[in-house]
């Protein structure tokens, strides 16, 4: 007869043997599921093994995991102080919106000093991604108003904006009435040595960096984690909660905003409609894998980058379709919930009592 | 599409039987594998037989053997949507297996469903597999395949829908530009359209506000007119709905049955992956009203065998044979085209009316057979206009498109006169449309 009994303290060590096990469990699951549809496992797995061993592989890895990094270190932030941001992926809109702005100042203004380019643009993203995140946020401090839902809702929002703006009056004047603003010039353009992986990796470990100081070291950060553990204490210890709430969730929203200001600057080159394939929403994922820790955010999100490197792969070498990829994210996806649920609970084995 | 990739390899590969000398310079893995097989055979008969002494295993032996004398080309495609999306991605897959079946000499590889930020990894992961020519479909593509032209110079890419080649000036060598363009047939819908409206009133579900659909509607407009005002001699009014969106079904479906129910629109075409404006039409057939829609990029009759009255179909597959020719005997040059009526086809040249090919697939835009209602005299003038575009005789975009006694010129909904008397709308003013024809109710969303 099993039991289910709560936790009430868990070791660093079974939780990541727990972890890794249901890690285990999602390539045996998608294993299983492909023998079945016919697929060569041996070969499904090696394909998905090479892309982490194949330099030229593992760039284009972390060229696509970046945006998706960059978010998920904006969720630490938020999910750790109990503020269930899924609005990741509009806050990144924001981002890209704000580069391309000042973008078009630059080129057509010529407001901003060529060498200032990137910082302003990346200063402007993060306030745009923050300020996008600051209306559910303050929603919340003020009226009590569910963060899910308006995150959530604010994303098509900000996806409709940005339709908005290249169908409109951002539009650029040279491209045959498409809907695309102006290219970005070079300067504007995030490249490190000819490619845009490096500089991105680098903004990455820096923000990762400040996020673990700001939860380490600071007291803006414990009280961040007093508010996630029970926003009741933090108002008893007599801190101010709907102040903590703003702040942290400006600087969740700033660091996806990050995230869009690195897609159009690094990987597009233009602002697009629909320029985020959902990088938003997998950063969800990313974030619960590595269990809210600033640190495992980079090789979680190279991770996922890698799966969907693997993707094109497995098309190319394989032939298998592009959903294959997608089921074996979602597999793993439940298998870390399967996870999340054995650390909270365990399972306790009860002989029948006669 | 487990099935498909195995066909996919037979495709490359030419099946023969080997003869008895050939049978000698089998590699020896396979003589192996072959007594392996032989021996677990043998033993699973010895087995159920339970003979244990002699067993005799006759076998034969059939192989397939790769060409040898000429190397496969590598053709690598990047698609934007799932290949199963009966739409975009659909019809450029469809002209990849056109292309594959006819050259046959060809390896063909794709990756669907590749968001925009990300086609860069995937055109370097169809690099590193060997293709030496590189197909992107997506307008959104455009930036990326032009940066891995510069950067892979000894192979070809060729993106679809954009305006980047080396022949235009605003790429490298390596990479060319094609489209396959539709606002002719567009033309012969709206004169379909006007033949046959009884209210007057046309309708249009639009995609996005860019020149590419904003000078299909007016076209189709146009040719409305042209019916309508020879038929009745009044003017015809058309209402668009614009749903900001390339696969839609729900909205395209609310937007048909608003134009239909609110506008009183009776012939009703548009810009959406899926057939479901035509399925609204079917739907009011049923009900005994009489409303008329169209198929859109590839044939979707079934969908609606009453409401369906014509409709324009892509088929890439001659585009695409094109490069691989090129590609193959290495006479590569950086082209634009722009595929119409009367491109692809051995004798382009117009035939008399009732020797008219409308209807029959060719090329790679071609009409869908009309529907008997449209009354003889309107379809003799689609063939008649059909074949006079596959010389360029005829020009939907000029007065003689627009009125049927050639005495208006062509204005927007501003009044402003865009086409007069004895001009034609040229590449320039196509590709940056950005106005309405008068007839059009809606303003274009800017």
């Amino acid at each position: 007869m099993f039991k289910l009994e709560r936790r009430m303290h868990i070791s660093r060590k079974v939780s990541s043997i727990i972890v890794f096990l249901s890690f285990l469990l999602a390539f045996f699951v998608t294993g299983v599921l492909f023998y079945f549809l016919g697929v060569n496992v041996i070969q499904f797995y090696s394909v998905i093994c090479s892309v982490f061993i194949t330099p030229n592989l593992l760039i284009q890895a972390v060229f696509r995991s970046i945006p998706i990094i960059l978010a998920s270190l904006g969720l630490v932030v938020a999910f750790r102080m109990g503020f269930w941001n899924i609005g990741a992926e509009g806050q990144m809109y924001l981002g890209m919106v704000a580069a391309t702005g000042i973008v078009i100042l630059h080129v057509f203004y010529e407001a901003i000093p060529v060498s200032l380019m990137l910082a302003v643009m990346s200063a402007a993203s993060f306030l745009a991604g923050g300020a996008w995140c600051l209306i559910p946020a303050s929603l919340k401090a003020k009226l009590g108003v569910n963060e899910i839902l308006t995150t959530l809702m604010l994303n098509y929002i900000a996806m409709l904006f940005v339709d908005y703006l290249v169908y409109g009056p951002w539009r650029d004047p040279e491209g045959w009435g498409f809907a695309l603003s102006v290219p970005f010039p070079d300067y504007a353009t995030l490249t490190l040595g000819g490619h845009p992986s490096i500089a991105g990796i680098i903004i990455s470990v820096a923000v990762a960096t400040l996020v673990y100081i700001l939860f380490k070291y600071t007291k803006f950060g414990f009280v961040l984690n007093v508010l996630g553990k029970s926003s009741e204490v933090a108002k008893y210890a007599g801190m101010s909660v709907g102040r903590a709430t703003l702040l942290g969730s400006l600087i969740s929203g700033g660091i996806a905003g990050l995230g869009g200001f690195y897609v159009v600057s690094g990987m597009i080159g233009r602002l697009r409609p629909r320029a985020s394939p959902g990088y938003g929403y997998t950063a969800i994922i990313v974030t619960m894998l590595a269990q809210l820790n600033p640190w495992l955010i980079l090789p979680a999100g190279i991770f996922f980058g890698g799966l969907l490197t693997a993707g094109d792969a497995l098309q190319s070498l394989l032939r298998l379709p592009s959903s294959a990829i997608t089921v074996f994210q979602s597999v793993i996806f439940l298998c870390i919930v399967l996870a999340e649920f054995l650390r909270r609970y365990r399972i306790v084995l009860k002989r029948w009592k006669q | 599409m487990f099935e498909y990739a195995v066909n996919m390899n037979k495709n490359a590969v030419n099946e023969k039987k080997i003869s008895r000398r050939e049978f000698l310079g089998i590699t020896k893995a396979a003589a192996i594998s072959g007594i392996i097989a032989a021996g677990i055979a043998g033993g699973a008969a010895g087995y159920l037989a339970r003979v244990p002494e002699e067993v005799e295993v006759t076998r034969t032996v059939t192989y397939t053997l790769p060409v040898k004398e000429l190397k496969p080309i590598k053709v690598g495609y990047v698609y934007v949507g799932p290949v199963g999306d009966y739409g975009w991605s659909y019809g450029h897959d469809r002209g990849r297996r056109w292309a594959d079946e006819r050259f046959k000499n060809v390896e063909s590889y794709y990756i669907e469903s590749v968001p925009e930020p990300e086609v860069t990894p995937a055109i370097e992961n169809l690099v590193a597999k060997g293709c030496e020519l590189i197909i992107t479909t997506s307008f959104g593509f455009m930036d990326a395949t032009a940066d891995a032209a510069k950067k892979y110079s000894d192979r070809y890419f060729v993106h679809i829908s954009g305006y980047r080649s080396g022949a235009a000036g605003n790429a490298p060598q390596n990479m060319s530009a094609a489209f396959a363009e539709f606002y002719q047939l567009y033309y012969l819908c709206g004169l379909a359209a006007g033949a046959i409206t009884q209210t007057g009133v046309i309708g249009y579900v639009a995609a996005y506000p860019i020149p590419e659909v904003v000078r299909h509607i007016n076209a189709y407009v146009l040719g409305a007119q042209y019916t309508y005002k020879k038929r009745t001699g009044k003017d015809v009014k058309a209402h668009v709905t614009w749903i900001f969106n390339w696969v839609a079904p729900e909205q395209a479906r609310l937007a048909a049955s608003a134009l239909i129910d609110d506008k009183n629109c009776d012939v009703v075409n548009y810009t959406e992956d899926t057939p479901a404006v035509l399925m609204v039409a079917e739907d009011y057939q049923k009900k005994g009203k009489k409303v008329w829609s169209f198929s859109h990029y590839s044939d979707m009759r079934e969908y609606g065998p009453t409401a369906h009255l014509t409709g324009p179909v892509a088929n890439w597959g001659p585009i695409y044979l094109d490069f691989y020719k090129m590609v193959a005997t290495k006479t590569w040059q950086s082209v634009d085209i722009w595929a119409r009526v009367g491109d692809y086809i051995p004798w382009r040249w117009r035939r008399p009316v009732e020797k008219s090919t409308v209807g029959k697939e060719e090329g790679t835009v071609y009409l869908l057979p009309m529907n008997p209602v449209i009354p003889d005299e309107y379809v003799s003038l689609i063939k008649q206009r059909y074949e006079e575009m596959k010389e360029l005789l005829f020009e939907p975009f000029s007065v003689e498109g627009h009125d049927p006694d050639g005495k208006r010129p062509i204005r927007d909904q501003d009044g402003d006169v865009k086409i007069g008397f004895g001009e034609r709308a040229d590449r320039n003013m196509l590709w940056s449309m950005d106005w309405l024809v008068e007839y059009v109710e809606e303003p274009l969303p800017k």
